[in-house]
């Protein structure tokens, strides 16, 4: 029963985002739809809306919102960006040149699309359906505001109302086999030979919509009110309409100070255990490689609760020195979101051909230095996209951090629940905006970076 | 590029740096009488620190909350068993406070702090005491449902005419709760066959009493099964006095179970049972001071010290609610499959 | 020392059941180039890459200027061999500046010593060292990769068909030019191709390559013009093979008795004729019938075909020839042919 919703709604939401995500990419780097640049920053901003706060947002403007479909409507919007990132990635990447020879045998665009070009970017369209299916899976703060029961609400309700930790550990188990399964299936989308960066860049040709343009503007507007529209009137409707003040400036300030300071040892320390996964999955790609990446997912897959909870009774027992501090959070953050960044590492480890590295070392440097002065100069933007994904995620990441975080100290993400957990809606909305607008950064670094903001995207 | 990259590193060393600075100030179990507590506190910031700093600057004595859900906190503190480096666990329910208890974490307290609060409201075995209560009500709109058609049992709830009108919040605490002290009062089955009633009706499930509380004040439900005190939220989050509501209580009269009174309270963890320091919150908290905090901020029952309740409820001595142990109520596993079986949650 | 700046001795490597290299034998002389030719598949790429050092060999043994860097189980890296690869695209690196990129296998101190400017000059961009990869055509980015390589003076300079991507006419300039620099630098190089124009027109000696094994390595006169084997003859150059009954020095052939380079044994033959060798007459040899004639600007082939339906191709200068297709001629055979008994 349980499983088979959990896996209903993984599955909806991830067709969901993949159509939303890949529609959208091909609207912003293949058509002239008026303000494509525009709209592909926008894209990626959901990322930044945490699900909780979205959710608050959604059950405060619709009444009678919620249920499963409520729920695949609120989850789709907010990540369908992890299906959109990698597909403006693999769209800038391919070779138009493909394309143009499909054209030239007397395919239509349509066919061109279906058969060449969707076809060249499905590795990414799978490893962020992926991404987008575990989400769903581990989420708690979306489907227990609209109300779907889920695996991973089951395992919080069987924590917070029962204490009943044998139970949660058992519904994690089978969450766990559920993501094998996911895992599995994705394996299968991968081809084997891993694609290098090529040195040749060309501007694809531009569909021009015409008569398309008008519809796919207003598809793109609608999607864009849902995902941003909704969540900032939500967050306007808290601020105007209750008399509940949040704490003194310096207390939202220290709030943002600590969410902050956390998110970025999470992201360091989590970049760090990243670097070299990812490295040996892009270079050594074996069974070792690959097992190992994969187990990096199970983890991502299990509800932020469980893993804090294992790692109480790890630093407790073993580490308890580390017990309360900010490290045993931000290895819980490395713990949960490893493979945004070894994705990302992997992905950015493309852009650095062995060839090019090759020829280095037959230049008479050394592995360490051709890693220096070759591989990391020329995988650095993506590293850094990896660490703005890991570090926005740890901003939002709400159970493990209420778990983990020093006595005492408050993020944004914690203050954010307190006030909402008191329907002091006026209270939590400054919180929420902080928040929303600091993981904003990093989003827009993200969509920076695959060109969607720069004016001459080739030479 | 380089300049931006130079800049992330910047940022991460000083947030390194920051870290490293507040790592080190907590996760350092106090000694006795070192003027320092640790509590964790399964009630809301909202409500709570302006009562411990009141504590702390009357004291003298720091204290680190660490905040949270009562049954988060609760589940923590059943992790982190004898190591916990908490002193004092301040939760919303007796439940919790049970579950704790029974694990074995809690010191005795001393019988002169057990003594200030009715037996009612503290544990059989002085493992913890209660701060100020919450009674369960039903709250209805006063357009939608007249006085003299509200039910005098909960029991009655399940009768068709109230039909998809009853708002629920079957995962809050409070809630279960009072299904427990249904299962303690009139035993499962009866308990089982009032849930199954109440599923058939098609109540409308919240997922907290503050929804159900709007929804009534705006009149989109009926009627809501929540506690006393979040009507006078929501008039407090208005900027009102709860009269302008249309949202008004109803208690449940001659000890019915739909009137249960619960407890917020306080245990020490076992480490803690001998500090002066913890005893001086423990004490703190029965006091006037923050009796009277609860009586006017939280809308609570205060328990202790004599002071009363606020404006327009009434009185603890007068609310004809259950005779219930609280200490029955730590039996929340099985209530929540009940819950579960009956298809509310 | 020694004069032989690359020794390989019986060389194998496979890919599972899949041997690329069969045992190779070479020897490249100090500041010669020689053109490791063959089909791609070969072993070539492999052959390379083992040398270089990015692969382990299986069996054999590597010596570069003298001093054994693989075999008996030594595997010396990449970096301490003394051999810089010119890989196909170039694989500039991005990042850098052309300045840069050439003097990234420089120490500081040779950085500073010119050598830099030395090696673009060399390549004919003495200009362009402030420029970015990206800034530069395909040849340019090809002359920037040699420089490169070229910079830190290796033992040996390792040519991964560095042409492949460009147009003809830039590929023959780019070669001519590429040849003048790496003598100009007295540098010893291996180029791996596939194309027999390139490895005969800018090498030094010709290492023909099959299945993993070196079948012929020669001169690149000597290799055209006396292949080991009729497949050789085929793969190096336009070859016409005829069926052939030898007596002593001389072959009896459909265009009628011509005579031998070398001996071979008495009796049945295929004997290989270029197609220069061939030229058509309005009369006065074997009669055959023009079928067409491929125009291929400063020569053209023509493709005839004899009475017993034997077809086969003359080369001959662009001269108004009046040759159509269906014109009677008589074909004449200059010079000596070489044979391959059956």
């Amino acid at each position: 029963m349980l499983a088979g919703r959990s896996l209903a709604l993984a599955a909806v939401v991830t067709a969901a985002c993949a159509v939303l995500g890949v529609g959208t990419a091909l609207l912003v780097t293949r058509t002239d739809l008026p303000g494509r640049r525009v709209f592909g920053v926008l894209a990626a901003l959901p990322l930044a809306v945490p699900t909780y706060v979205a959710g608050f947002a959604w059950t405060a403007t619709v009444t009678g919102f919620e249920g499963f479909w409520a729920a695949a409507l609120l989850l789709t919007v907010c990540s369908y960006p992890y299906v959109f990132l990698p597909a403006v990635a693999a769209l800038n990447r391919t070779d138009p040149g493909q394309e143009e020879v499909s054209r030239s045998l007397g395919k239509g665009p349509w066919a061109t699309l279906f058969g060449v070009t969707l076809r060249q970017i499905r590795p990414a369209v799978a490893a962020g359906s992926l991404l987008v299916a575990l989400y769903v899976l581990s989420d708690f703060g979306a489907v227990s505001i609209v109300r779907v029961d889920t695996f991973t609400r089951a395992i919080f309700t069987a924590f917070n109302l029962g204490f009943d930790r044998t139970g949660a550990l058992v519904l994690s188990t089978v969450l766990v086999l559920l993501t094998v399964l996911l895992i599995g299936a994705e394996l299968t989308t991968r081809t084997r030979d891993a694609r290098y960066a090529s040195t040749a860049v060309r501007l694809p040709v531009r569909l021009r919509l015409a008569r398309w343009r008008g519809p796919a503007l207003a598809g793109l507007l609608a999607v864009n009110g849902l995902a941003l529209g909704v969540p900032a009137a939500g967050l306007a409707r808290w601020l105007a309409a209750g008399v509940s003040r949040p704490g003194s400036l310096a207390e939202i300030a220290a709030a943002a100070g600590a969410s902050l300071s956390v998110s970025l040892a999470g992201t360091a320390l989590t970049m760090l255990l990243a670097l070299p996964l990812g490295l040996l999955t892009a270079r050594a790609p074996g069974p070792v490689a690959t097992a190992l990446d994969r187990l990096t997912y199970l983890a991502h897959a299990l509800p932020g609760v469980v893993i804090g909870l294992s790692l109480v009774f790890f630093a407790v027992n073993v580490a308890y020195p580390l017990y309360q501090s900010a490290w045993l959070l931000a290895l819980a953050y490395a713990t949960l979101f490893l493979p945004l960044a070894v994705g990302a590492v992997a992905s950015a480890a493309a852009q650095s051909p062995p060839a090019v590295e090759e020829a280095a070392r037959s230049l008479g440097r050394g592995p360490f230095t051709v890693f220096r002065t070759v591989t990391l100069p020329l995988t650095l933007p993506g590293i850094g996209a990896g660490a703005a994904l890991t570090f926005l995620t740890c901003m939002k990441e709400l159970p493990a951090t209420l778990l983990l975080r020093p006595t005492g100290m408050d993020t944004l993400a914690t203050e954010l629940w307190t006030h909402t957990s008191t329907a002091a809606y006026a209270a939590a909305a400054p919180y929420a905006a902080i928040l929303v607008a600091l993981a904003a950064v990093p989003t827009w670094l993200l969509a920076a970076r695959t060109g969607l903001t720069q004016t001459g995207a080739t030479r | 590029m380089r300049k931006r990259l130079s800049l992330v590193l910047a940022g991460t060393l000083a947030g390194l740096v920051s870290l490293t600075a507040c790592g080190g100030s907590d996760s350092d179990p106090g000694k006795p009488g070192d003027k320092r507590l640790t509590v964790y506190s399964g009630r809301s910031e909202a409500l709570v620190k302006p009562v411990l700093e009141k504590f702390e600057k009357a004291t003298g004595i720091t204290v680190d909350v660490r905040y949270g859900t009562t049954s988060q906190m609760a589940a923590q503190l059943l992790e982190e068993g004898k190591r916990s480096p908490a002193d004092a666990f301040f939760a919303q329910d007796a439940g919790a406070l049970g579950a704790v208890s029974k694990a074995g974490l809690f010191a005795v307290l001393p019988a002169e702090q057990l003594d200030r609060v009715p037996a009612t409201y503290r544990d059989a075995n002085g493992r913890w005491v209660g701060v100020s209560g919450r009674s369960r009500v039903l709250a209805y709109n006063a357009d939608q449902v007249r006085a003299a058609e509200l039910p005098k049992s909960v029991f009655e709830l399940t009768d068709p005419k109230w039909q998809g009108k009853i708002g629920l919040a079957p995962t809050n605490g409070s809630f279960q709760a009072f299904v427990t002290a249904l299962r303690v009062q009139h035993g499962d089955a009866k308990a089982r066959e009032f849930l199954t009633g109440l599923k058939a009706n098609q109540p409308q499930v919240r997922e907290g009493n503050v929804q159900i509380v709007a929804d009534i004040d705006a009149g989109t439900l009926a009627v809501g099964l929540v506690n006393h005190y979040y009507v006078y939220e929501l008039a407090k989050e208005r900027g009102g006095s709860p009269d302008v509501l249309k949202a008004k209580l109803h208690f449940f009269p001659d000890g019915d179970t739909g009137g249960l009174v619960n407890a917020a309270g306080v245990g020490l963890l076992e480490r803690a049972g001998t500090d002066p320091d913890a005893r001086a919150l423990v004490d703190y908290l029965l006091g006037t001071e923050a009796q009277t905090y609860f009586a006017t901020q939280t809308f609570e029952y205060p328990l202790a010290a004599g002071v009363p309740a606020a404006p327009g409820l009434p009185q603890l001595a007068a609310l004809e609610a259950p005779k219930i142990d609280l200490n029955d109520l730590d039996t929340l596993d099985a209530t929540v499959t009940m819950i579960k079986e009956a298809g509310l949650a | 020392m020694t004069n032989s700046m690359l020794t390989v001795t019986g060389l194998a490597k496979s890919y599972g059941p899949m041997p690329a290299l069969a045992g190779v034998d070479l020897d490249v002389t100090r500041g010669t180039l020689l053109a490791v030719l063959g089909p791609s598949g070969c072993g070539k790429t492999t052959l390379l890459r083992c040398v270089a050092g990015f692969e382990r060999a299986d069996e054999g043994m590597v010596a570069v200027a003298g001093r054994t860097v693989a075999g008996n189980r030594l595997h010396v890296p990449p970096h301490r061999r003394g051999v810089a690869v010119v890989p196909q695209e170039g694989a500039l690196f991005p990042h850098l500046s052309v300045a840069d990129n050439v003097g990234y296998g420089l120490d500081r101190a040779a950085r500073r010593s010119g050598r830099v400017e030395e090696t673009l000059e060399l390549v004919g961009l003495a200009a362009y060292g402030a420029r970015m990869p990206h800034q530069l055509s395909g040849g340019q980015q090809q002359r920037v990769a040699i420089a490169r390589a070229l910079a830190p003076r290796p033992a040996l300079v390792l040519l991964d068909e560095p042409f492949s991507a460009l147009d003809a006419r830039l590929r023959a300039e780019l070669r001519a030019d590429v040849r003048q620099a790496l003598r100009a630098d007295g540098a010893t190089g291996v180029l791996v191709t596939h194309d027999q124009g390139e490895a005969l027109s800018m090498a030094d000696a010709v290492a023909v390559m099959d299945a993993g094994l070196i079948v012929q390595c020669g001169a690149p006169a000597a290799v055209y013009r006396d292949p080991a084997t009729p497949w050789i003859a085929r793969f190096v150059g336009e070859a016409v093979l005829l069926p052939a009954t030898v007596d002593a020095d001389v072959a009896t052939t459909p265009l009628g008795r011509l005579p031998l380079r070398g001996s071979a044994a008495c009796g049945a033959a295929t004997v290989l004729v270029r197609p220069e060798q061939i030229r058509l007459t309005p009369s006065g040899g074997a009669p055959a019938t023009v079928v067409r004639q491929d125009f291929h600007g400063h020569d053209a082939l023509t493709t005839v075909r004899l009475d017993d339906g034997t077809v086969l191709t003359a080369r001959m200068l662009d001269e108004d020839n009046g040759l159509t297709a269906g014109t009677r001629v008589a074909i004449t055979v200059r010079g000596q042919v070489r044979a391959y008994a059956e």
